[in-house]
């Protein structure tokens, strides 16, 4: 297993994006800048959902109608932020996976996060009707909340302990 | 002033405590995420051509209270960081235009939001509504991207 891994980061490494991005001085900013923006609307078009289904804030629309109304972007920004992170990945991966925090960032959080938010986009129409009956919606709203926040602290824990140090 | 500010007892503190610091860290991001998704999403609503069932006030209702929100903590956590370097970040360039940039598109985003209700009931988008969220797209973007480049280009950060 741990072979095979160590294989893959360095096949990885020397693909021709991976070699690029890693020998190029302005690629590296730029690609993070692609993975922030990205985020910016994956994220936030997720956590918006989830506190209207947390009760808080404005109610002037739905959980349901906010869920379906920021649906496309909502991917479209996951999709950006996918590519852009696999690019940083690609430039430095075998110093990646040499660190605790992005580990637990790539193998644990961000598995668990996405699963659990398309849990909570495929429930949100259910949840939104049931509102007044069942904190369920509430619940897992705060946790889908949690564990984006999560996946953000291990992030800026791998980029504060030095993991990949750019010239 | 900046360097006063830098060498303030309760800045060193900060800076010396690397969990201080992350945790400022991550309050930044998750913050500067929120805000600026929340203005984008509203931005490319406006732009949406195909989209026939507009809802635009009320998705602009519902978004705004998160934006400012996001924006507050964003600016308080981003202070804070500034401050364990205030005399270094003071002096550089990309800081200050980071910092203009982002002074434009508050006021980008507040003249959009002022206006949407009145777009939303008009039976064609207006032209100068989209320029202006296609400005404000660009700007908070441009923020982000002159954010990352600080640490590549001054060593800051």
């Amino acid at each position: 297993m741990h072979e095979t891994l160590q294989a893959f980061v360095k096949w990885l490494e020397n693909t021709p994006w991976g070699v690029a991005v890693r020998g190029s001085s302005w690629m590296y900013p730029i690609i993070e800048w692609v993975h922030f923006s990205g985020l910016s609307v994956g994220l936030g078009s997720s956590v918006v959902v989830d506190l209207r289904l947390m009760g808080e804030g404005r109610r002037r629309m739905s959980a349901a109608q906010l869920s379906d109304s920021l649906f496309a972007w909502n991917w479209i920004g996951f999709c950006v932020a996918f590519l852009g992170g696999f690019l940083l990945f690609s430039a430095d991966a075998t110093t990646y996976v040499s660190n605790t925090g992005f580990c637990v960032k790539l193998g644990v959080l961000t598995p668990l996060a996405l699963i659990w938010h398309v849990v909570v986009q495929k429930k949100t129409p259910a949840w939104t009707h049931a509102e007044e009956k069942s904190a369920i919606g509430k619940w897992a709203g705060l946790v889908e909340f949690l564990l984006w926040i999560s996946v953000i602290s291990a992030s800026v824990y791998f980029l504060l302990t030095n993991a990949v140090t750019h010239p | 002033m900046w360097e006063t500010l830098q060498h303030a007892e309760w800045v060193a503190t900060l800076a010396e405590s690397r969990w201080l610091y992350g945790l400022i860290s991550v309050v930044h991001y998750c913050s500067l995420f929120f805000c600026v998704g929340t203005i984008v999403l509203l931005d490319l609503r406006i732009l949406d051509i195909a989209n026939h069932n507009r809802a635009l006030a009320a998705l602009a209702e519902q978004l705004r209270p998160s934006t400012w929100i996001g924006f507050g903590f964003a600016m308080v956590s981003g202070f804070l960081l500034f401050a364990t370097e205030a005399g270094d970040y003071a002096a550089v360039t990309p800081f200050r235009v980071k910092m203009l940039i982002i002074v434009m598109a508050v006021i980008f985003t507040l003249i959009v939001q002022w206006n949407v209700a009145k777009w939303d009931r008009a039976p064609v988008m207006p032209i100068a509504a989209k320029l202006l969220a296609v400005a404000s797209i660009v700007l908070w973007l441009g923020a982000i991207l002159v954010g990352v480049e600080i640490a590549p280009i001054t060593g800051l950060g």
